[in-house]
């Protein structure tokens, strides 16, 4: 049996209701699937275990300093628009002022005599589950 | 109606699709232990019980190990030095002590847990970073001798026989930590978690979906970068470098691992040492071990055995990773001048 589709040479106001209904549709998909951030960087800063502040990195327009309160020995953190590093610590090791500046999601910077951890964390896939060294 | 069909069945395949979800969260704790930072990371539901007593074990053992916990076990050791006490121990611990002198007779010269003192001269202890006089290093170096630590295994007991001498399990405890804390973890069903004890990780089962771990080494010249990527499952990845810690005294670095038969910070040729085994402690006395060494005797030492594997980094920017690990590893140092090149036996 034919349709009656197959009898007619033009399409219909109906058959251009759906093209643009799939048109519609596939636009609203696009959006509805992308990933939720391009790619976002949070770091977050505990002592002792507990959060002391967090930074979304890849939204900082402007620098920031945190002095850390509660630290045993005082340590000044700075972040920027990506990146974040211990500026100064009057820690004894320095291990951590060396560290430098750390911007990729798994990436951390430790100060053992303070006993405080800056890690990175983000929305893109990491390449790899953990880091030895 | 028809017309509409193929476009109501599309609407409802496609709600089949949806953003890829990010992989399920782990259960974690990140805790300061042993001097390090450590975390423990559970990917099987429910894993949090599971870490908590794995975490528990943890700090058991670092009660017990601890040189600068003056109640631990060790620092009893350490107090009745020279006076001929036979101290009696908990049966890992001399069991411990007993395997740490098996890895000095390994490689004589490279490796020793009596190092304390000399460790104690440079203030790598109290973070008090100098290079010490020749005379203190010397009278330091003069109680280094793992010959005079005597354990007995049958009676858990153990004794340094010259005044002075200390021991730090620094070297190993985080090795057996971890094998304790895999062996808690899978009496409670874990199947799948990853353990970082300040930078040795320790990989348990595989991911989730039934592949195996990605393990990143650490560039030692540029830490925030990746010298290659590695596949693990079941085993323990350990790195010793010199980049670790260090200190600056007029223009020169010195490093935290000494060797034992100089006393000064070990200069072999090597920036970094990783050990890949399935025996957790061993994979941790011998990243110290083999940095030591250097890498041509490291070689030797690895073509002498089949219980571990190497990522060797040269001061010459070679990368030399031996064949057990061939299949699974990946370079990520090439723009950053490494070569690589696969040791065989």
């Amino acid at each position: 049996m034919r349709s009656p589709a197959a009898d007619r040479r033009r399409p219909t106001l109906w058959d251009g209701l759906v093209v643009l209904a799939v048109v519609a549709f596939a636009v609203l998909l696009v959006f509805l699937l992308r990933p939720a951030e391009g790619s976002a960087v949070t770091a977050v800063i505990t002592l002792d275990g507990e959060t002391v502040a967090q930074y979304r990195l890849d939204q900082l327009s402007q620098p920031v300093t945190l002095d850390v309160e509660g630290a045993a020995y005082p340590l000044t953190i700075r972040a920027e628009q990506g990146r974040i590093c211990i500026e100064h610590s009057d820690c004894p090791s320095q291990d951590c002022v060396r560290t430098g500046w750390i911007s990729r999601p798994g990436q951390q910077i430790i100060c053992l005599p303070n006993r405080l951890v800056i890690s990175l964390s983000g929305t893109e896939p990491e390449p790899f589950d953990a880091v030895t060294g | 109606m028809k017309r509409f069909l193929p476009f109501l069945c599309c609407l409802l395949f496609l709600a089949g699709c949806t953003a890829p979800s990010a992989d399920a969260e782990p259960a974690q704790v990140q805790f300061f232990s042993m001097d390090t930072v450590m975390s423990i990371r559970v990917y099987n539901e429910g894993g949090e019980d599971a870490i908590q007593a794995a975490r528990q074990e943890v700090e058991r053992l670092d009660k017990l190990l601890s040189r600068t916990n003056p109640d631990s076990q060790i620092s009893l050791l350490n107090s009745h030095a020279g006076d001929g006490t036979l101290i009696s121990l908990d049966a890992e611990v001399a069991d411990l002590l007993s395997f740490a002198k098996s890895v000095s007779q390994l490689l004589p010269g490279c490796f020793d847990i009596t190092i304390a003192p000399v460790m104690d001269a440079w203030g790598f202890t109290k973070e008090e970073r100098h290079v010490p006089s020749a005379e203190a290093l010397a009278d330091a170096m003069s109680l280094v001798n793992s010959e005079a630590l005597i354990v007995d295994e049958a009676s858990s007991s153990a004794r340094l026989e010259q005044a002075g001498m200390e021991v730090d399990l620094g070297a190993v405890a985080k090795g057996f930590a971890a094998g304790r804390a895999d062996a808690v973890l899978r009496e409670y069903g874990v199947t799948s978690a990853l353990l970082d004890l300040g930078g040795n990780v320790t990989a348990i089962g595989s991911k989730l979906d039934g592949s195996a771990w990605q393990v990143a080494v650490k560039d030692p010249q540029n830490t925030s970068e990746a010298l290659c990527v590695l596949s693990l499952e079941d085993q323990t990845a350990s790195t010793s470098g010199g980049y670790e810690r260090y200190f600056e005294e007029n223009g020169q670095t010195y490093h935290h691992i000494i060797d034992p038969k100089t006393g000064y910070p070990a200069d072999s040729g090597l920036l970094s040492v990783t050990v890949i085994s399935s025996d957790h402690m061993l994979a941790d006395a011998l990243s110290t071990t083999l940095f030591v060494a250097g890498p041509e005797e490291a070689l030797d030492f690895w073509r002498s055995r089949d219980d571990f594997e190497l990522v060797l980094c040269t001061e010459d920017n070679r990368v030399i990773v031996t064949e057990g690990l061939e299949a699974g590893y990946r370079p990520a140092g090439e723009d950053r001048g490494y070569t690589y090149e696969i040791a065989r036996r």
